[in-house]
């Protein structure tokens, strides 16, 4: 989708190592201003492909864009891509202020503006007073907005975010993602970040490219890769879901009726009959022993084998015919249930999801 | 708290025997000759240095040591870095087989790759029928007995210790600096004379003071690859102590080589210390 407002556009991006094929001919772009996720299982090809937008390495085929001009060939140093490395590569010789001010003093600033341009964004990051120690003793996350920093300082066009967290712990995580997220807006910068953490991703994009293998499977609105995943790998990716799978009966009015272990299920979708197909339902619309439930619902029978108590909400976990697992999502810990009882589990027929199989390797 | 904190750190006592060894092999010999070198029929006296520095031809001598010590250090240093770099860059069998190319020739007595040097820096030698062969001489001149000759035998022995400490410096540079330095708008030549070079000094530091001070006290190459017309402080002391029998000239121009290589090694460390944040 090379739109004309694009900032960053990669068309056909190919990769390989050897026999390894690790981009296969990636299409990919940016809007201004935009936030973008690169999600993905590891090995999958994402810092493949933030290299090549980097400079830092050649795709074998394809080309990249940046702001309206081609820049396939450009070295890095005259790119103007600012990338943030997942060790966060900072110059270990160098002071906090001194590995923030490295850009500006490699690209000939007056000294005046980098002293000033350096204490900005070392207060930007919060690490003004650390502006005059060395790197080596700051803690993950000090260092992390260093790296951030240094990023910034030379105004780079577009930013590249490779795994900025996964050096942290957990609780820190999630405080440094809203904190980065705050930078980045106020600086109004186009970032990539590159992560195999969904809940990273729903967090903090605008958009989402979910890429498997080398390819880009979806590439949508939070929202939408959560709600219309549009392949068994994102459905399985983002978020837990029920996967049922079966052979289609009939297929009429946008709704396929599919015969599986469990039953009759219907669900969205359009389908050939007989070809297989897996029905997949999220865990927020699965109801309980529900009295009335909806018409057009689906109803299977299933025994709970596990509670999974998560303070706000509760995950119940069920096995139903043909050893399928269902995990149902409840706000409120049920009261009249015990592992190994049976219960009666209906969900919309609109809620479900329908797939054809995963493509194979 | 107090008891503790002035208690000797246990690990700092695996450090023991090193120092025990170094005692007694090395620093309890050298003070009875740095004594001897300051003893006279009444007394101590310091006629021995006086004497010593006021013959010219001492004063070539030194000259002499120092400048071979460092040619050789200078071209150890500009084959030795290169090739460290290509070392902690290449990877799995190739990285194998080059270490194995470096350290194996250190097996190879000196004194053997001495006289494979003779052979080499003769007149009708592989070097200078090379220099014919490239024009840069007209006829075959003789390598060997030169100054050249000793710094390009010297410079073959002494290599390893050069590489070595380079190599284990770079090995532990994270490679990604390079690559930041480059998205910063960093040019090829910026990185490597504001990452690449400092990050490595350590490493040159420790390969240069250590070719140096082996250079500066080489004794059996000289012997071989130049002879007795030329005159370190080391060829010196051995033919103080071998054949003059004169104890005292040796154990002074000994003492005079040790302080220079002190002097020079701890100046030079102090010049290229770490200036930014450690
Ligand atoms: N320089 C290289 N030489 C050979 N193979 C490589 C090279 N760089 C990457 N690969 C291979 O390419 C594939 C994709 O690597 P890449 O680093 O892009 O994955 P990733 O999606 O970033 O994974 P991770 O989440 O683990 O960082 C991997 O199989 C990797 O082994
Ligand atoms: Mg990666």
């Amino acid at each position: 989708m090379a739109s004309t407002h694009a900032l960053l556009d990669v068309s056909g991006a190919e990769k390989t190592f050897g026999a390894n094929r690790v981009l296969g001919g990636i299409d990919f772009s940016v809007a201004r201003g935009e936030f973008v996720s690169l999600l993905g299982p590891s090995g999958c090809g994402k810092t493949t492909l933030l290299r090549i937008v980097a400079g830092l390495m050649a795709a074998d085929r394809g080309s990249v864009r940046l702001d309206g001009a081609e820049i396939t060939n450009v070295p890095t140093h005259k790119r103007n891509v600012g990338v943030v490395f997942q060790n966060y590569a900072l110059f270990p010789h160098l002071t906090v202020a001194e590995n923030v001010a490295f850009g500006l003093r490699v690209q000939k600033f007056a000294p005046e503006q980098i002293g000033k341009t350096v204490e900005r964004f070392l207060d930007l990051v919060h690490l003004g007073e650390k502006a005059s120690q060395p790197v080596r003793g700051l803690s993950g996350g000090q260092q992390q907005r260093v790296a951030v920093a240094r990023a910034l300082a030379v105004a780079p066009k577009l930013l590249l975010l490779d795994e900025p967290f996964s050096a942290l712990d957990r609780k820190l995580r999630e405080g440094m993602q809203i904190d980065l997220k705050r930078i980045l807006r106020e600086v109004g910068i186009t970032t990539v970040l590159v992560t195999h953490d969904q809940e990273e991703a729903l967090v903090m994009s605008d958009r989402i490219a979910v890429m498997n293998r080398g390819e880009i499977e979806q590439f949508a609105a939070p929202a939408d890769v959560y709600l219309r995943p549009q392949s068994l790998f994102v459905l399985g990716f983002v978020g837990h879901a029920a996967r049922i799978e079966g052979h289609v009966l009939t297929s009429q009015n946008g709704l396929v009726e599919v015969e599986t272990p469990l039953g009759l299920l219907k669900a969205p979708g359009n389908f050939v009959s007989g070809s297989t197909v897996t029905v997949a339902v999220r865990p927020e619309y699965i109801r309980v022993n529900d009295a009335s439930p909806e018409p057009d619902s689906n109803m299977i029978q299933a025994t709970l084998t596990e509670i999974v108590f998560q303070g706000s909400k509760s995950h119940l976990h069920f096995i139903g015919n043909g050893d399928t697992p269902i995990l149902v999502e409840a706000s409120q810990l049920p009261r009249d249930l015990r592992p190994g009882a049976t219960a009666t589990l209906t969900w919309r027929f609109g809620d479900g999801l329908s797939f054809p199989p995963e493509r194979s390797a | 708290m107090n008891a503790s904190s002035s208690r000797v750190d246990p690990v700092a006592l695996l450090a023991a025997p090193a120092i025990l060894y170094m005692l007694v092999v090395f620093a309890l010999p050298m003070s009875v000759l740095v004594i001897r070198s300051f003893s006279g029929s009444s007394g101590p006296t310091i006629e021995a240095y006086t004497s010593f520095l006021g013959d010219a031809f001492n004063w070539r001598v030194i000259g002499n040591t120092l400048r071979i010590a460092f040619f050789t250090s200078l071209v150890c240093l500009l084959i030795g870095y290169p090739t460290a770099v290509a070392l902690a860059r290449s990877k799995g069998a190739v990285q194998a087989l080059l270490l194995v190319a470096i350290i194996l020739p250190l097996s190879v007595g000196v004194v053997v790759k001495t006289f494979a040097w003779q052979i080499v820096l003769r007149r009708d030698g592989i070097v200078a029928a090379f220099l014919v062969a490239t024009g840069v001489w007209d006829e075959p001149q003789l390598l060997l007995f030169t100054e050249t000759g000793l710094v390009l035998g010297a410079a073959n022995v002494f290599l390893p210790f050069m590489i070595l400490p380079i190599y284990s410096v770079l090995k532990l540079i994270n490679p990604n600096l390079q690559d930041a330095a480059a998205t910063l708008g960093a040019s090829p030549a910026q990185r490597f004379f504001r990452i690449a070079l400092p990050l490595a000094t350590p490493g040159l530091f420790s390969g240069t003071s250590i070719v140096f001070s082996l250079a500066a006290s080489m004794y059996v190459i000289p012997s071989l690859l130049i002879g007795d017309r030329f005159q370190t402080l080391a060829t010196l002391t051995g033919r103080a102590f071998l054949l003059m029998r004169d104890e005292r000239l040796g154990s002074t121009t000994a003492t005079v080589l040790l302080v220079l290589s002190i002097l020079i090694v701890t100046v030079s460390a102090w010049a290229v210390r770490p200036k930014g944040g450690r």
